[in-house]
This record gives structure tokens, sequence and C-alpha cells, in this order.
């Protein structure tokens, strides 16, 4: 397998100014490699969430450099990372935003349908397998206020993975998930990175998790030890 | 596909809440259904005012006035200073008032395209006397047919007939109320005495009641060759040409043109009657003033039912955001939902401003020739009404969709 690089971060620094100046990534770099699955863990508070979001686009209040597929993104505009994110990142947040509105296939297919590559139908397909794999059969056309926590987040998962991206974040993307749906999350990470070369980044806080994966970055402070 | 994307999204959100979509709907539907009742009422008056003005008055009045002549040929001639001119007893010379050669204008004021109709009026204000009873009032010669065209007289006639005029070379035609007051019937016998002291016997062959109480009370209509005799003037004689034309509106223009091959006074209805204009322009002002003052009401409910949206929505926002939906697809996703909730509204604002409309016309309201209250649909109005409705919806989506599109993810995200 080639070993090209996915991502990388120089000199991450961060504050947060509410309600005091406070520093909570104090200059981080990492690199990670086309296909590696990577896992962060730290205390609580140590700036896990923090860095991620900074590593996702959404977060551009930052110093230092970071670079996806080669592309320099810090300093673009909004709408231009929008539409990197929407190609190139999926994303799980700590917390499962679904839109409450739309049935669980509808959020899965939502990103692919603004990326606009393939057919209704063909995304249709996509998210119906890909649900399935994620143990959602018959879930599909519940609204997503409907479903469990942990439903709710293999549906978040479930989105994140539908447009192919090279780059997967999850922010303890198995958290409110059995052990088993854990082990599965865990498994289809590791084919994706393994087979399709997608470079997958956890937080998380759970040890099997992190030794699951092929390399861990641990966090202190606002720092990686 | 990205496009019909963000309006399956507006889609969802809004048949999610669809009380506050049928609420915002209703606010621009009062609007629009407003602006159309209260335009079509106001030109519904509008029109009945005019009708009733235009039934005795025409567009356009040829006519020739002694004008206060200032000729002084005394003072003219002996204009050196330190000369005292003293005339004593000085007396106005009577110049002569009317048209002389009335063929020739109306002929030629009739080659004009813009011309309706074309009459000539012999006009004099007389003594009607029946017996002891004597009134003062006026007559109006006239020729039948165009006359006709003009005001519609006949159709004014309740005893006797408009033509009786043409056969009977005596005959006059009475206003109901002075016919009352003289105490005549139908073939009786009146007299008519001029101001200059001509005395003539005439036969009631008609009586005519029109809306305008004043013209019942005080007018009778002869054969203008009757009128000529009466008052000695020549077979080509007329105190008056009345014009119609085709765009009452457009009088000014008219005139300009007729203006150099006339050498007499013209004057548009618009100058006899300012008060009529500013009458219409007022009402016209009153009806678009509350319609729109009742659009901006529902303007601000539009805004504020789409800023609660907005910040129901905001996470789900953000989440949009977060998978890769841009600012503008964002803003096209509520200026999506504000454009339907005004095309909805326009559309059922325009049915329920016409129905409400019908209905007015059902509500009874007899003064001055009326049966019910009057409506009068232009096009123009439905059409601004759906402009305005729009634009107002389009306005009040907007502001809250530019703070949607600017919405920062990670803030509502990180929580
Ligand atoms: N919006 C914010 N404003 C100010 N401080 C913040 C904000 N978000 C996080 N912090 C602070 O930044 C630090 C890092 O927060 P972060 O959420 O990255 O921690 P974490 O490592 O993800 O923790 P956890 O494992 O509990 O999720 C914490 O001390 C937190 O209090
Ligand atoms: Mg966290």
């Amino acid at each position: 397998m080639e070993k090209t690089t996915s991502l990388e971060i120089r000199n991450l620094i961060k504050y947060f100014h509410e309600p005091e100046t406070f520093q909570v990534l104090k200059g981080v770099s990492f690199t990670a490699k086309k296909g590696e699955f990577l896992s962060i863990v730290g205390k609580s508070g140590s700036g896990k969430s923090t860095l991620l979001y900074v590593l996702s686009t959404m977060d551009t209040d930052y110093e230092g450099t970071l670079q996806i597929n080669g592309d320099v993104l810090t300093g673009k505009t909004q709408n231009q990372l929008a539409a990197f994110r929407n190609k190139h990142i999926g994303f799980v947040f700590q917390f499962h935003y679904l839109l409450p509105e739309f049935s669980a296939l509808q959020n899965v297919m939502l990103p692919a349908l603004k990326l606009g590559k393939l057919s209704t139908e063909e995304i249709e397909h996509k998210a119906y397998e890909s649900l399935r794999l994620l143990d959602l059969e018959g879930q599909e056309l519940k609204n997503a206020n409907r479903l469990s926590g942990g439903q709710q987040q293999r549906v978040a998962i479930a989105r994140a993975l539908i447009n192919n991206p090279s780059v997967i974040m999850g922010d303890e993307p198995t958290g409110n998930l059995d052990s088993k749906n854990s082990r599965a999350v865990q498994e289809i990470f590791k084919q994706l990175a393994q087979e399709h070369g997608q470079t997958i980044i956890c937080v998380t806080h759970d040890p099997d998790f992190a030794n699951n994966t092929d390399r861990i970055i641990e966090m202190q402070d606002g720092l990686i030890v | 596909m990205a496009k019909s994307t963000n309006i399956q999204i507006a889609r969802a959100y809004l048949t999610s809440k669809i009380w506050q979509t049928f609420v915002a709907v209703l606010g621009v539907t009062f609007g629009v259904s407003m602006y159309i009742f209260m335009n079509s009422f106001m030109n519904g008056v509008n029109k009945t005012q005019d009708d009733l003005a235009f039934s005795a008055l025409s567009h356009i009045r040829i006519y020739n006035q002694d004008n206060m002549n200032v000729y002084n040929p005394i003072e003219s001639q002996f204009n050196q200073s330190k000369t005292i001119i003293n005339i004593l007893n000085r007396k106005n010379i009577q110049y002569t008032t009317g048209l002389n050669n009335s063929s020739s204008i109306v002929s030629s004021v009739k080659k004009q395209t813009e011309v309706i109709a074309v009459a000539c009026q012999v006009n004099s204000s007389v003594f009607f006397r029946s017996g002891s009873k004597k009134v003062n009032g006026i007559i109006s010669g006239v020729e039948l047919e165009p006359e006709d065209e003009l005001f519609k007289t006949s159709s004014t006639i309740i005893q006797g007939a408009w033509n009786n005029l043409q056969t009977h070379k005596t005959g006059i035609i009475l206003g109901k109320l002075l016919a009352e007051k003289l105490g005549l019937q139908i073939n009786n016998s009146v007299n008519v005495l001029t101001s200059d002291g001509v005395s003539k016997n005439y036969m009631v062959v008609g009586i005519f009641e029109s809306n305008l109480k004043t013209m019942d009370e005080t007018k009778a209509y002869l054969n203008i060759t009757a009128a000529r005799q009466l008052v000695g003037e020549n077979s080509d004689y007329a105190s008056d040409i009345l014009v119609n034309i085709k765009d009452r509106d457009n009088t000014a223009s008219f005139i300009q043109k007729i203006t150099s091959m006339i050498p007499y006074q013209i004057e548009s209805w618009q100058e006899a009657n300012e008060q009529l204009v500013a009458g219409s322009e007022l009402r016209n002002i009153i009806a678009i003033a509350v319609s729109l003052t009742i659009l901006l009401v529902a303007g601000f409910g539009i805004y504020n039912i789409m800023n609660m949206t907005i910040n129901e929505k905001i996470k789900e926002i953000a989440i949009l955001k977060a998978t890769g939906f841009s600012g503008n697809d964002i803003m096209t996703i509520f200026l999506t939902q504000a454009t339907v909730i005004g095309l909805l509204g326009a559309i059922v604002g325009v049915i329920m401003g016409y129905g409400m409309s019908l209905l007015i016309t059902l509500v009874p309201f007899t003064i001055a020739g009326l049966e019910t209250l009057p409506i009068f649909f232009r096009a123009q109005d439905f059409l601004l009404a759906v402009v305005f409705g729009i634009l107002t919806t389009l306005i009040a989506g907007y502001l809250p969709s530019r703070k949607a599109s600017k919405i920062d993810p990670v803030i509502i995200i990180r929580g």
C-alpha cells in the first residue's frame, strides 16, 4: 500500500477567548498517511474535540497550517471549505446530529445529493447498503428523531461514509454503542482504511477501540505526548 | 441536482411546521386580497363618480366667452404724462358670445382620430312659465343623435321619447322635478321667456330623470333649431361644442393638437372639475396606503416567523454546513421557503380578493342611481398585488435567510 500523506498539521495553536483567553492547543503537529486508521486519546478537556474541529475544516480560527490531500486549507473561505468537506471529509460528531425532520435514509443521502455526482437512485442504493452494514435494516424510513441514541449514531456514521471521503473523522463515534455494534463500526473503519485507502481519525475513550487502530495519538493539555 | 436538494429540504421544512407556514401564508393572503379589494372598490367608486359626472360633462368643451375687453382708445391715444383723462359714465360693449360657424369647427374636430362624438348645443338661461308659476332654468338646444352619443340622454327619458324632439318642432323635454314644480304633464304647454324678452310656447313631449338633482330641477331640452330661433341666432350658431375622445385622461395632448385650428376657448373636463380629479386621486392614495400597510404588517409577520424558524433550526443549519452545504445553499433553502409562502399567499390572496369584491357587489346601496356597492376590476391591480405580495415576502425572508447563511457551524456544534 502506498504511503502518501493524507493529512498534515503544522504547529497548530488555538485560543478560546471566552470566558477568559485560554490556550487549548499549544502547537500540535502530526501527519496521517493515506489509509491510516488513527485514534486520538487523552483526558477529558485535553483538547481532542477542539483539534478534530480544526482538522475537519469547520473551525478556521487557529494558527498554524492544515493540509489535506496536498491542499492547504488554512485561509480558504467558508464556502470553499464547505465544498471541500462535502467531497473529502466525513464527520461523526460527538453528539450525533441528525436532521430530525428527515428519515434515516434521507439523512444519509443528503451529502451525496449535495455533491451531485451520482443519480438519486444510485445514492439511495448506496445509502440502503451502508445502513444495512451498520445493522439498521428496517429503520431506513423512520424519522431520525424516532431512533435510539445508538441507532442515530450509526446513521451519522453512514452519513459520514456516503461520499467515499478520503478522510473520515469521528468524535467518539462509538460512544453510544454496545460492544457488539462498536466492534462492527471498528471493523468497517478498518476495512475502509485497508481496502479503500481512506484515512480515519477517531477520538475515543475506549481502550479496546484505540488498541484496534494503527496508531494512537495521546493528548495532554493541548499537546501531543 | 444540488439545487433540487435544497428545494427538497425547503419543502420538508415548510411541511414539518405546517401551522407556521399557514400563518405566514395567511399574512400575505390578507395583504394581497386587501390590496385587490381596496383598489377594486376605490376604482368602482371612482368609476361611478365619473359615470355620474360624465352623464352631464363632456371631455372637452369649446366655447366663446365675452372676455372683459380692456380696449381703451382714449388712454392709449393720450398716454403722455401730464395729461389728465376723465371719462364719465363709461359703458362696456357687449361682444357676441357663442360660435357662429359651428359646422366648420365640428368638421375639423371630427377629422381627429381620437374623437368619439361631437355635439353642438345652444344653451340659454330662461324662465319657464306655466299658469302663475315661474321657474328659473336652462334651455339646452341639442342635436339629438350626437347628444345621445355623448351622454346617453335618451336613456334618462321616463315619459315620452327622446326622438319626439325631432318630430315635434315645438316640442320640449323637461326635467322631472322642473315639470313637478311647474305642475306640468306630458302634452301640456309651457311658456319660455328668454333674457332678451322673447317669449315662446312649447309642448311637453318628454320628461327625463337623470342622477343629478340640479339637472332634474332646472334643465329642459329643445331641438337645436328651435333653440336657435328662440335666441335669435343664425342656423350655424352654437353656444358650446362638446367633444368626447377615446381616452379621457389624455385631454391635454388632444387640446394641444386642435388649439391652432380653433380660435375659441377650449376647456378640458379636468380644468372644469378639479375637485373630481382630486377626489379620485385621494381615494387611490388611500387605497394604496391601506393595502401597503397591511402588506407591511404581513411582511413583519413573515420576518418574525422566518427568524423563529431559523433560530429553531440553527443546529440543523450547522449540520448541513458541516456536511458540505454552503452559505448559498442555506440561503436558497430559506429563500425558497419565503418564495413558496409568497406565491401561495399571492394566489390565495388573488382568489380571496376577487371573492371579497364580488361579495361587496351584493351589498345594496341605492343612492345616485346605484343599486349595490360599486366594484371595478383592473388587471393592473391584480398584477401589482401579486408583485407586492411576493416582493414583501422576499424582502422579509431575505434578512433571516442571510443570517442563516452566515451561521458558523462549529460554534453551534461545539455546543
Ligand atoms: N467553546 C468553548 N469556549 C471556551 N472554552 C472551551 C470551548 N470549548 C471547549 N473549551 C475548553 O477547551 C478545552 C478542550 O475542550 P475539548 O472539548 O477539546 O476537550 P475534549 O478533549 O474533547 O474533552 P472530552 O473528552 O470531554 O470531550 C476544555 O478545557 C474546554 O473547557
Ligand atoms: Mg470532546
